[in-house]
């Protein structure tokens, strides 16, 4: 990875450096102590259920509400050489997502990852004949084949974890654009290399050019251009905060059972912790919250470790 | 005296009628004048009419005055050129001396225009200025922009230096920005780029064209609809390419040709830089044999093939070859023919497609100069094939591979002349013999266009 020369502090965490990661949901192999998935398992009676009582919104025979095919493929661009902070951290929060559901899916990695999305979001995933992109949608689509984490939150918890969503995305994914794009030192040493990376040239510092000018716009658009980067960590801290004071010294954000927040969360942080950047003033912000730190790693070992009776060495690489 | 004899009655009555021959009378043209030359650069004109010193009687003064006023003419500078001859005057005239003045009238600096425009299947707005004679040698500077009824929109620029040699070589050098809808392949495609071109005559009537492109292409999908492999394709590639072109064309007409041949080969070499490679070659073919005075046999070939360089460089959808519609096999919707995905074309690496025409004059015969001029029916049969081949080494086997599963249409219809570049097309079309896959179209088909099987 052509990164600044910072050290990364040593932690639990690795850095997901594969190129295929092929996992299907080893339910059988989680005990007792992941509670996510003994609640999972159990109430998967409950599950099938209500996949009955959720069917009557779409009609009948709606491709949609087909079961979750086996072939189900997440489309990311390249993690070694090419994704971003934002891209990360979005990839990561519908990959923990869908581990969390239960549902088996590929991670693909495309260089045009970002054309082919319908909407221009990443990521995406191609579910038979249907391509989603962005994770609201996902859930959405889910969610009509009736499997859904929040059917243990009433109305008020529900909106709780909405605000607490937009406030990751708005201040954290924000912050992760504004850094890769508007930061000189990470725009020459990280972004730019690495989004040009899968172009010739002339076309690496064209497309780069166009895609700095498009962040721009969006980021003046939302009144980020005009913080400094001093500003942009405090909102960090901030948000942070918030968060690290909802989750407490729970697991999980809500009833400890997880929620689309959990993945949401997950996905920032994981990606603020493990990326080097030329100051790593980021990751020392988060790693300030201990709880938020502990959680991640929780979710890291619940749904990207395989399991320690099969392993030799459950420290090592998490993937093949 | 002597007059007394000259208008004596009998000898009048014995000279009258010797005809005047032009090509006894010598002459020589001693002078040369060109009124009205402005930017236009003087060794250019001097050697345009450098040949008309060579005449050596009338009859050659006259038409080499006419060829010199042609090639004035088509030199890209002058818009009028008129030609007077006089016999020469002052010191050192001879007798049979002449002087020969052109009279031209220079191209004004600034021209502009709208024109339209007709492609294949769509109509364009063209609106352009251009700067002729731009350095006093013929060169010309222009710009366009067009808007198609296919949503296309473009513009380029071009740069032309005719070189005026016996070659008639011509360099081009233009950018440009094209954008296009393939609602058949389900993708919008728009392209920006630099072109080197420049051609040359071999041998009479053969043109050669070696040019240089590079283009950025951005593929993007139509609709959310799009099918997913070329979904899989969109986003952006650099193609720079080397291409070979021989033009061979002596047909007396393009549109509605009643006699002659015409031959095209495209050769392309893509790869030096971006990351599109492959090797693709086109062969066109045409010949039209006239059997009696209106009925024309005309007999088609057209086919292509192509091959990725090498593992690092790739081929898109926008490089492939497509087949069908009513420009190429008829009865067949566009790009109908050849491996689909979701009723979209991908495209293919090889094909091959032939066409046998008669084209007659209407049944009830207007004659010339009225409908008949404009108006011919034509019976055709249609067939081709497309796919990615895998060819081995035996020849035999691999035309077997390219006969096998051919697709077949016969028809006939009313073809109607747009001017002399373009042509309108009512035809009925049978499909015959297709795959599983294909997207016929049993039933009327209509087509405006230029280039035809």
């Amino acid at each position: 990875m052509r990164y600044g020369a910072v050290a990364v502090p040593t932690s639990d965490l690795h850095p997901i450096s594969s190129s295929r990661v092929n996992r299907p949901a080893p339910k059988k192999a989680f005990g007792a102590e992941s509670g996510c998935h003994e609640n999972l398992s159990t109430s998967s009676s409950e599950m099938r259920t209500q996949i009955g009582k959720k069917a009557h919104r779409l009609p009948r025979g709606h491709p949609a509400l087909e079961p979750w095919p086996s072939d189900v493929k997440l489309y990311q661009p390249y993690e070694v050489e090419q994704i971003l902070l934002q891209d990360q951290a979005n990839s990561l929060a519908v990959q923990v997502f869908l581990r969390m559901c239960g549902l088996e899916f590929q991670v693909e990695m495309r260089s045009n990852a970002e054309h082919m999305s319908p909407s221009g979001k990443l990521p995406f995933i191609k579910c038979g004949a249907f391509v989603v992109a962005d994770l609201d949608p996902i859930v959405s689509f889910i969610a009509n084949k009736g499997i859904n984490l929040t059917d243990h939150l009433d109305a008020a918890q529900k909106a709780d974890m909405r605000a607490y969503m937009s406030l990751a995305n708005n201040i954290l994914g924000n912050a992760e654009l504004y850094i890769s794009w508007c930061d000189e030192n990470v725009l020459n040493e990280v972004t730019c290399p690495r989004y040009g990376s899968v172009y010739s040239w002339p076309l690496n510092t064209l497309l780069t050019w166009r895609k700095q000018k498009q962040v721009t716009k969006k980021l003046t658009a939302l009144g980020w251009i005009t913080k400094t980067l001093d500003e942009v960590y405090e909102d960090v801290d901030h948000c942070c905060n918030a968060l690290s004071e909802r989750l407490g010294n729970h697991l999980y954000f809500f009833n400890d059972r997880c929620t689309e927040l959990d993945a949401v969360v997950f996905g920032h942080v994981f990606t603020l912790l493990t990326t080097p950047l030329p100051d790593n003033r980021l990751a020392s912000i988060v790693r300030s919250y201990p709880n938020l730190v502990e959680a991640c790693q929780f979710l890291e070992k619940a749904f990207f470790q395989k399991p320690t009776a099969n392993t030799t060495d459950g420290d090592s690489d998490n993937f093949n | 005296m002597q007059t007394a004899e000259r208008n004596s009655p009998e000898t009048t009555a014995e000279t009258a009628d010797v005809p005047l021959q032009l090509s006894n009378i010598k002459a020589l043209v001693e002078k040369i004048n060109v009124e009205g030359l402005g930017r236009t650069k003087d060794d250019l004109v001097i050697k345009t009419i450098k040949e008309l010193f060579e005449a050596k009687d009338f009859q050659q003064v006259v038409l080499k005055s006419q060829e010199v006023r042609t090639k004035l003419e088509k030199l890209g500078c002058f818009k009028n050129v008129g030609v007077f001859i006089d016999t020469s005057k002052g010191q050192d005239a001879t007798s049979s001396g002449l002087e020969i003045t052109f009279t031209v009238k220079e191209l004004k600096r600034v021209l502009g225009g709208i024109n339209t425009l007709v492609g294949n299947n769509e109509g364009s707005l063209v609106i352009g200025s251009n700067l002729p004679n731009t350095f006093g040698r013929g060169e010309k500077l222009q710009v366009e922009y067009t808007y198609g009824t296919k949503q296309s929109k473009g513009f380029n620029g071009m740069f032309v230096k005719p070189l005026h040699n016996k070659a008639n070589s011509i360099l081009t050098s233009s950018f440009y920005q094209q954008n296009s809808e393939w609602p058949s392949s389900g993708y919008h495609l728009c392209e920006q780029g630099i072109s080197l071109d420049a051609s040359f005559d071999s041998v009479p009537l053969l043109r050669h064209s070696v040019q240089w492109e590079g283009v950025w292409r951005e593929l993007s999908c139509q609709s959310r609809t799009t099918t997913f492999p070329v979904r899989e394709q969109a986003g952006h590639s650099l193609k720079s390419a080397l291409r070979h072109v021989i033009h061979y064309d002596n047909r007396d007409s393009a549109v509605f040709s009643n006699r002659g041949t015409l031959f095209r080969m495209v050769q392309e070499l893509a790869g030096l830089g971006g990351d599109v490679g492959f090797v693709k070659h086109e062969l066109t073919y045409q010949l039209n044999v006239p059997i009696t005075n209106d009925v024309v046999l005309q007999g088609s070939f057209q086919g292509g093939f192509m091959k990725r360089l090498n593992d690092e460089k790739m081929i898109y959808i926008c490089d492939r070859f497509f087949l069908g519609g009513p420009h190429t096999v008829r009865g067949f919707e566009q790009r109908g023919i050849g491996p689909q995905s979701d009723n979209q074309a991908l495209g293919a690496q090889t094909y091959w497609a032939a066409g046998l025409h008669l084209f007659t004059p209407l049944p009830f015969k207007p004659g010339h100069g009225g409908l008949g001029d404009i108006l011919r029916t034509h019976f055709f049969v249609n067939a081709g094939n497309i796919d990615n081949f895998n060819f081995g080494d035996n020849i035999k086997e691999s035309a077997r591979i390219l006969t096998d599963r051919y697709r077949l249409s016969y028809g006939m219809g009313l073809m109607l002349r747009l001017g002399t570049v373009a042509r309108i097309e009512l035809n009925y079309c049978v499909p015959l013999k297709c795959q599983r896959g294909d997207r016929t179209h049993h039933g009327v088909q209509v087509a405006v266009g230029v280039q035809f099987l």
